[in-house]
């Protein structure tokens, strides 16, 4: 099987949040690396984390070596008065070989597109786009070539949009999953000031914390207890979305329970949906993690691509909860 | 101040191991960490570049399976690593827990945080920022203790590799045949 091939099929975009984590994806089979700067600009602003530009240069050669893309992600939204950093972010792309920006805000675009034309611009899942219309419009006004989808499409509807639009389509297969709208959601805002969409942060890790308490483990985000684990459950990250309520002295989860994205053995209907890359989330996860997700993958895209039977692989170990989900894609109350 | 004295309590021959060394004095690991230390730093410097955004931390190191701690002081100008039977929670900021071997394969980057976290085997008490960047940080190289250690040896270091690469195949090949 040609590389060729298998990016025509379904090209495997893998997270990197770190140096070491983009060679973990490259050797691991990923067709194309996306990260991001060590700052606001991105929507995985985590202490620690993410490329400084020499890093970012020399991760895009490594990866380039290999026959991998590198794609950036600056996809929060800029701060009114102060849209350089998110501009220097989008020249410093360009000027260290960067295949591809991800960006959301249309000022943003505009500005990449008069500014940086020969640089290929993606839409990220935070501009939420989800039908025709929206999609078509970032196409023509600022030529984007291809749309990551928002996780909330059916597979039917994933390929009744891609028979109408002109660019291709991205979509989520692994990893954390936001059942809020992408781009929209501010819960997060209400508790700590800070947002996935303004500061790169949902439930910044500076306002997180777990105490030990009579045999539980309580996870709490800011004053507020998120959720209380009995000894031997899985646990998860405090986000309001997943949080455990009391509420009518009823205990439960009001909106999703701690789970990840997993839809691996969706392949061949994604494909025949017309999807062009399928993206695994995970940036802030450490490079064991990119490791084993990436080449379950790989090992999976390749044998939907050769119509062989999807081989069983567990990664349930990686999962947030410990437990998984196909999310929209398979609603039964849709 | 609360106090914390350590005792190994899993069965595991690093338990064992941890019961023998337990009337040792530590004195003499000390110098070994430092150098340990000392070669993280020269062969790992962008770990610690990414380490210089916290201020003056001290991250306990509690191998559950070990009767005594690892106190990592990320002082900017003066890092330093210590072997201690005790310590108290007030100075730290942050203590991280888990056998020796899991704690060895999340430095070296072979098990993921995130999901020893989420499946209780890993435990985290106190500052979760500082903890996160610190498990980025060292996540973002290529960390491999053994070859760092090596890497001290000089001309001593072929010998040694040579032989650790035929325990391997041994053991590899003993595994394979039953």
């Amino acid at each position: 099987m040609t590389k060729a091939l298998k990016q025509k099929s379904l090209e495997l975009v893998c997270p990197a949040g770190t140096p070491a984590a983009l060679r973990a994806a490259v050797e691991a089979g990923a067709d194309t690396v996306y990260l991001g700067f060590r700052d606001e600009t991105n929507a995985r602003n985590f202490p620690g984390l993410n490329f400084n530009r020499r890093e970012l240069s020399e991760g895009v050669d490594h990866a380039h070596a290999n026959g991998v893309k590198v794609l950036v992600a600056i996809n929060t939204f800029p701060k009114a008065g102060n849209p350089g950093p998110w501009q220097e972010a989008v020249r410093d792309a360009e000027a260290c070989g960067a295949d591809a920006v991800i960006l959301a805000d249309i000022g943003l675009l505009a500005y990449a597109a008069e500014n940086h034309p020969k640089l290929r611009r993606h839409l990220s899942v935070q501009a939420s786009a989800s039908n025709e219309d929206a999609i078509r419009f970032y196409a023509e006004e600022f030529g984007v070539k291809r749309v990551v989808l928002p996780r909330v499409l059916t597979i039917e509807e994933i390929a009744a949009l891609n028979a109408t639009i002109p660019v291709e389509t991205e979509v989520f297969v692994f990893g954390g999953l936001c059942v809020m709208a992408e781009g929209r959601c501010s819960l997060s805002s209400y508790v700590t000031g800070q947002s996935p969409n303004m500061n790169g942060v949902c439930s910044p890790a500076s306002h997180v914390r777990y105490e030990e308490r009579d045999g539980q483990l309580i996870s709490k985000l800011g004053e507020f207890t998120i959720n209380a684990f009995d000894e031997n459950e899985a646990a998860g990250y405090p986000t309001l979305c997943k949080g455990r309520f009391s509420v009518d002295g009823s205990i439960s989860y009001l909106f999703e329970d701690p789970t990840s994205l997993n839809a691996i053995s969706m392949l061949d209907a994604l494909m025949a949906a017309g999807v062009t890359a399928l993206k695994i989330e995970g940036r802030q996860r450490g490079r064991a993690y990119v490791s084993k997700v990436v080449g379950s993958f790989r090992q999976a895209i390749d044998a939907a691509i050769e119509g062989e039977v999807l081989p069983d692989i567990d990664m349930s170990d990686l999962t947030e909860g410990a437990s998984d989900t196909m999310g929209a894609y398979q609603k039964s109350w849709r | 101040m609360r106090s914390v004295a350590r005792s190994p309590s899993k069965p595991s021959v690093i338990k064992l191991a941890g019961l023998l060394m337990r009337p040792l004095p530590l004195a003499p690991l000390q110098p070994l960490l430092a150098v340990a230390l000392a070669v993280m730093r020269r062969r790992h410097d962008g770990v610690f570049e990414r380490l210089a955004e916290l201020d003056d931390p001290l991250f306990v190191i509690d191998p559950t399976d070990l009767p005594f701690v690892f106190k990592l002081h990320l002082h900017h100008q003066r890092p330093s690593l210590v072997a201690s039977r005790e310590f108290s929670t007030e100075e730290a900021t942050a203590i991280i827990r888990g056998p020796l071997p899991m704690l060895i394969d999340l430095l070296e980057g072979r098990l993921d945080g995130d999901a020893l976290f989420f499946s209780r085997e890993l435990t985290v008490e106190g500052d979760t920022e500082a903890v996160l960047l610190l498990r980025n940080a060292v996540d973002s190289d290529e960390v491999d203790l053994f070859e760092d250690l090596l890497s001290v040896l000089g001309p001593l270091a072929g010998p040694l590799r040579f032989a650790a690469d035929a325990r391997k195949a041994v053991v590899s090949g003993w595994k394979a045949a039953t």
